[in-house]
């Protein structure tokens, strides 16, 4: 069996990078006492994977975490837990609370369930992200402008540095949805979704597009979206809504 | 109260690492805002990954947030893309814990743990907006303090400090606070500042250099002596007589962005007597205080729940030496909540100490890194530095290493210490090889780093009065070092820049003139001084040269007995005699034992204070005088003599 983790990731939060996550995640894991099992070898590792990397500074609505537990971790349904938490027995409800409470402030699981391993992993099975961002002192005209005519055309090109080069792509075929959706006291707000295969398409390739010249505000990514019997789906839908801090 | 946040997020995606400014650490103190109390706000001047896990400023961090009239938030000096966004947005020094500016608190703290974050620290006071020379700060501008091992000698930032602290922190920052309080409610008008400052020369291990004067004769200090009757003469250290009393930090800050010593640390004993003569530190913290076995162990275990870190280092100046130590890593590691996956880090271990039964105990979890000091090569010289711990003693401590499943080990060293000649220098080879030998008796992939370090004589330390080896000659036994190691694959050598050690000895012998040097090198954008990548020396050639001071005089001359040395004024509670004479024990290669184990020297710790050692134990651990079983005061057969340095140098 394994926990299947959505978290959000939230405010200051957002400068935290992905492998420092990780390794405040796995520290979470072990003060609420997850039947967490470790790696062979000189030195082990927690086994964890995450879905698709955050990029720093994003923030995010929809982080996902796979933690496989030990065989005999599983009682009565319940989840029995161990070291600081022995002698705990917590159902996936209690389980969160209890995680979200050992993460600090910004961080929040918005769903847990204990599920059978199997699938594919995260990284490979998630099609599109779904994100929010918005552009430092555009126009709102301009911008809705541009998204129009973008999704008219069949040609959106990008620039952007790989290895120190400029690439340059089109990348009209990963763009399944564009729009405006207000505005912050930043700038208007964007709505998209970005296809995650080949590559994760990020929404600061967009911005010259929508904007040429300007700068993205706060860019918070919102959904992660699998397929699943030739249908999209959420790989958990939260139980409750994450401590949004709104654009203020 | 202001928050710069706003400010300052839309500039942290443009810096590398901008974790770094965000705070949010577990055990922050956030909503700590006391409108009527005395504000600090504690500053390490180095990066936040280095800074963060200072004991030291954690410990005050949660005392003054525990007092109901005082709050202190931290702050530490930006790196350097970070500096430019700030000056080119005009964004101010700040607190990571609620992103105030600087200029809002009431003192400015500095945590000395090197000299050469000194010119961090002048680059932090002027970030904060404030005047880098202390005599032109206005009335209301906060107080800049600054204490750490550092602050024992105060004379090279006497220009810039408005006060200084000595010794432990814990009971002192309490009548700082009071004394500041009072200004601040009296709503620091003009002419209060002075007032101020006069107050705090009357709590003892405060310094107050605006209220002394330096007076020389030619390029000779005369004396620093106070201006006013009742500026006492002399600031004698502060020292909390037992460590019990005091088991801080009680919620470690546990940061979000991976910093240096990321792991659950606790401090198992303050002070050392082993008396290895080079040690600041060690002379500085005498004498002994051991924290109760039980408390560790229960500072350990809350720590580890409350934290969820898999690692714990014990921490002091010689771990190995802690009365109870085998109990202690041995309670941790059975610590059910760790479910056997807990790794103990011992640093600072003395190789006489470290037996076959830590070895094993250690390595049941997670093995860490292992670091032995035997600080120099050839016996001979160990006894001239007091670090006595034999040969055997070495190869006893890695084969207990190695037999318990090590790989690989790093060794520290000194070279240019007094008296040294290239078969000392060449000794550390020959170490390091036979500890390689011991490791492949277990393992084939046995190997050893030698980590070199080059001397820098330190004030309050019998050494004291030599004179520092030329960068040349430092570099010289490096590369001697080197060529007699190059064939050797499984000795990894490792060296400090020579250079670098210039610049700290300037710092760290200097007197009152030396600030105009630091102030120079900041000036001319020497930030960042103990990187490799921005140290640089001609900086500092040219500040010397500017301010018309002779490198040679401040930092290769050896001292004599009658010199006044700048840092007179200051006690640790050591005797200059004593010291003295453990410097003309050196000479003669007279070895000193541990006072912790046999009777007292008198150096002055403990009985100028009242205070003594608190230790568990009344026996060495591992047996023996200082475990090396030998008569250690026959001393060697042949006295040195100090040999002058146009002898020693091959410059
Ligand atoms: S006063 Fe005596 S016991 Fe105390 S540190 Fe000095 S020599 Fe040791």
């Amino acid at each position: 069996m394994r926990l299947r983790i959505r978290f959000s990731k939230m405010g200051k939060v957002r400068f935290v990078g992905h492998r420092d996550v990780a390794r405040i995640v796995e520290r979470a894991l072990r003060r609420c006492g997850v039947p967490i099992t470790y790696s062979e070898g000189f030195s082990p590792r927690v086994r964890m994977s995450f879905g698709l990397a955050l990029p720093t500074c994003y923030e995010s609505e929809a982080e996902y975490l796979d933690v496989p537990l030990s065989p005999d971790s599983i009682v009565d349904g319940q989840i029995a837990c161990i070291g600081w938490g022995q002698g705990k027995l917590h159902n996936e409800q209690q389980m969160q609370i209890a995680l979200s409470e050992a993460l600090p402030t910004g961080f929040d699981v918005v769903a847990l369930t204990v599920e059978p391993k199997g699938g594919g992993s995260l990284q490979e099975t998630v099609v599109t992200c779904g994100w929010k961002f918005d552009i430092l002192g555009a126009v709102a005209r301009e911008v809705e402008d541009a998204i129009e005519r973008a999704l008219a055309g069949s040609e959106i090109e990008t620039e952007r540095k790989k290895k120190n080069e400029l690439v340059r792509e089109n990348i009209r075929y990963g763009v399944y949805d564009l729009r405006m959706d207000g505005e912050s006291e930043r700038g208007p707000i964007v709505i998209a979704e970005l296809s995650a295969k080949p590559r994760v398409i990020r929404p600061s390739e967009l911005v010259d597009v929508l904007a040429p010249g300007a700068e993205m505000g706060i860019a918070r990514r919102t959904h992660q979206w699998i397929e699943h019997e030739g249908q999209w789906q959420e790989p958990l839908t939260p139980s409750k809504s994450p401590q949004l801090k709104e654009y203020s | 109260m202001t928050s710069l946040w706003p400010r300052l997020e839309p500039l942290l995606p443009r810096v590398e690492k901008p974790a770094r400014y965000i705070g949010c650490e577990d055990g922050a103190c956030t909503d700590i805002y006391k409108p009527d109390a005395t504000s600090w706000l504690l500053t390490y001047p180095d990066t936040y990954e280095i800074g963060l896990p200072n004991q030291g400023l954690q410990i005050l961090y949660e005392l003054l947030n525990e007092r109901p009239d005082a709050f202190a938030e931290r702050s530490y000096a930006p790196w350097t893309d970070m500096e430019a966004q700030m000056r080119s947005n005009g964004l101010p020094l700040f607190s990571v814990d609620t992103h105030r500016p600087a200029e809002e608190f009431d003192i400015l703290a500095f945590n000395l743990s090197a000299e050469l974050v000194y010119t961090n620290v002048l680059n932090c006071i002027d970030l904060a907006g404030l005047a880098v020379r202390a005599s032109q700060r206005g009335d209301a501008d906060p107080l800049i303090g600054a204490g750490g091992h550092c602050a024992y000698n105060p004379e090279p930032l006497t220009d810039f400090i408005d006060f200084f602290v000595m010794g432990d922190g814990e009971e002192v920052i309490a009548e700082i606070t009071t004394t500041v309080g009072e200004w601040r409610k009296s709503g620091k008008p003009p002419g209060s500042r002075e007032n101020v400052l006069r107050a705090l020369t009357q709590i003892a291990g405060v310094y107050v250099p605006s209220m002394y004067e330096a007076t020389y004769d030619g390029t000779k200090l005369v004396g620093v002596q106070p201006k006013h009757p009742d500026v006492p003469v002399s600031v004698q250290k502060r020292t909390v007589a037992d460590l019990a009393d005091w088991p801080y930090p009680r919620n470690q800050l546990v940061p979000l962005t991976e910093v240096v010593h990321d792991r659950l640390n606790v401090e198992i004993f303050r002070g050392c007597t082993r008396g290895c003569r080079f040690c600041q530190a060690g002379m500085i913290t005498r004498p002994v205080r051991e924290r109760p076995a039980s408390q560790v162990r229960e500072m350990v275990s809350k720590g580890l729940e409350r934290t969820g870190y898999d690692e714990v280092s014990l921490t002091s100046l010689s771990t190995a030496d802690f009365s109870n130590i085998e109990e202690v890593v041995t309670g941790t590691i059975d610590e059910p909540g760790t479910c056997g996956r807990v790794s103990v880090s011992l640093p600072s271990l003395r190789v006489d100490a470290f037996t076959v039964g830590v070895a094993a105990q250690v390595s049941r979890a997670r093995r860490t890194g292992l670091t032995f000091a035997p600080e120099a090569g050839s016996w001979r010289m160990r006894q001239i530095i007091n670090k006595l711990v034999t040969e055997e003693d070495l190869y006893e401590a890695v084969r207990s290493a190695y037999s318990q499943g090590w790989h690989r080990m790093k060794l520290y060293f000194l070279t240019g210490l007094p008296s040294e000649m290239d078969e000392d220098t060449l000794a550390i080879a020959d170490l390091a090889e036979n500890c390689v030998a011991i490791g492949q008796e277990y393992t084939k992939k046995a190997s050893v780093t030698v980590s070199l370090g080059g001397f820098v004589p330190k004030p309050h330390t019998p050494f004291q009065w030599f004179g520092q080896n030329e960068s040349a000659e430092l570099r010289r036994k490096v590369e001697l070092l080197r060529e007699r190691l190059r064939r050797n694959k499984r000795v990894h050598l490792k060296w400090h820049a020579p250079e670098a050690s210039t610049a700290e000895g300037i710092t760290s012998r200097g007197d009152r003139r030396v600030g105009r040097v630091i102030e120079h090198v900041w000036r001319h954008g020497g930030t960042f001084q103990e990187w490799s990548e921005h140290f640089d020396l001609t900086l500092w050639e040219e500040a010397m040269r500017a301010s018309e001071l002779d490198i040679e005089w401040y930092v290769h001359r050896h001292r004599d007995e009658n010199e006044v040395l700048p840092w007179d004024h200051i006690h640790a509670g050591l005797h200059k005699d004593f010291l003295w004479q453990d410097w003309q024990d050196a000479l003669a290669g007279f070895g000193l034992e541990d006072c912790r184990w046999t009777p007292c020297y008198d150096c002055g710790a403990c009985t100028e204070y009242g205070i003594e050692h608190v230790v568990a134990s009344p026996v060495p651990p591992n047996g023996g005088s200082q475990g090396t079983g030998q008569d250690l005061a026959i001393g060697h057969v042949v006295p040195v003599d100090l040999r002058p340095r146009a002898e020693v140098g091959g410059t």
